[in-house]
C-alpha cells in the first residue's frame, strides 16, 4: 500500500507539470477555438497538484519517518536536511500557483494580452517548480539507496 | 510582457496578489516554524503534523486574501504588468528563501 502511495504522488505531480506545459503552449496560441481546452487543462493542473499534495502528504506523514532516519545515518544526510526539507516546503508554492491557474484562465486570453501573460507566467512557474520538486525526489531516493548500500542491505 | 492597456479582471488580479503574498508567507512561516520549537509543536498539535497544518494554512491564506482583495479592489488598481512581475518576483524570492534557509540551517 505504501509503495502505491509513494509512486502515485510523483505521477500526479508529473501529470500536473505536463498539463501546465499544455496550458502554456495553448495560451501562446490562444484563440476562440482553444479557450475551452485552456480552461479544462488549467482545472486539471489544479486537481492533479491537489492529488499529489494529498497522496504525497499521506506518505510523508505516515511512512517517511523510517526513510528520514535511514538517510540521516547514510553517506548523504543532506538528501534529507537540505533537499527533502526544501522540497516539502517549495511544493506549497507549486500548489498555490496551481490553485490560481484556473482563476487566471477564466479570462478571454485571445483578447486580453495581460491575462494571457498572467496565464503564461503562472503555467511556466508551475512547470519549473514542479520539475524542481520532482528532481528533488530523485535526490532523496538516491540518499536512501546510498544509505541502504552503506548498511549492506 | 503584459499589456497595461488591457486590465486583468478583478478576481484574477486579486488572487494573483494573494498568490504572491501567500508564497512569501509560506517561506516566512517555514522559517519561524523551523527556528521556534514551541511554534513547530503548536502547528503539529493543530492537525497532528506541522506539514499538514502549514499546507492548510497556506490554502486558507490564499483564499481569504483573494476574497479580501476582490472585495476591496486593491489588486485591481495595480497595473497588470506589476502584478505579473510581483508574482514572478515573489516565487523566486520565496524559493531562494527556502533553499537558502535549509542550506545554512
Amino acid at each position: 500500500m505504501s509503495d502505491v502511495v509513494l509512486l502515485s504522488h510523483p505521477i500526479f505531480g508529473v501529470l500536473g507539470v505536463i498539463m501546465a506545459v499544455w496550458v502554456f503552449v495553448e495560451a501562446l496560441n490562444a484563440d476562440s477555438a482553444n479557450a475551452g481546452r485552456i480552461r479544462s487543462a488549467a482545472y486539471a493542473v489544479a486537481v492533479l497538484m491537489v492529488l499529489a499534495w494529498v497522496l504525497g502528504g499521506y506518505w510523508y506523514v505516515n511512512f517517511y519517518g523510517a526513510d528520514r532516519a535511514l538517510i540521516l545515518a547514510g553517506p548523504f544526510p543532506w538528501a534529507h536536511s537540505l533537499v527533502m526539507e526544501t522540497k516539502e516546503h517549495v511544493f506549497f508554492i507549486t500548489l498555490v500557483l496551481a490553485l490560481f491557474l484556473p482563476i487566471a484562465a477564466r479570462a478571454n486570453l485571445a483578447a486580453n494580452k495581460s491575462a494571457r501573460a498572467m496565464v503564461l507566467v503562472t503555467a511556466a512557474l508551475i512547470a519549473l517548480s514542479g520539475l524542481a520538486v520532482e528532481g528533488a525526489g530523485a535526490f532523496i531516493n538516491f540518499g536512501a539507496k546510498a544509505a541502504l548500500a552503506q548498511a549492506g542491505a | 510582457m503584459a499589456n497595461d492597456t488591457q486590465a486583468l479582471d478583478q478576481t484574477t488580479a486579486a488572487f494573483a496578489l494573494s498568490a504572491a503574498i501567500t508564497v512569501l508567507f509560506n517561506t516566512l512561516l517555514t522559517w519561524i516554524k523551523e527556528l521556534s520549537e514551541p511554534f513547530h509543536d503548536f502547528m503539529a498539535a493543530l492537525t497532528g503534523h506541522h506539514w499538514i497544518t502549514q499546507g492548510l494554512v497556506d490554502v486558507i491564506v490564499f483564499i481569504v486574501l483573494g476574497y479580501v482583495f476582490v472585495r476591496t479592489g486593491t489588486a485591481a488598481r495595480m497595473p497588470a504588468t506589476s502584478l505579473v512581475n510581483t508574482l514572478v518576483a515573489a516565487v523566486v524570492i520565496a524559493g531562494i528563501g527556502l533553499a537558502g534557509f535549509f542550506l545554512v540551517a
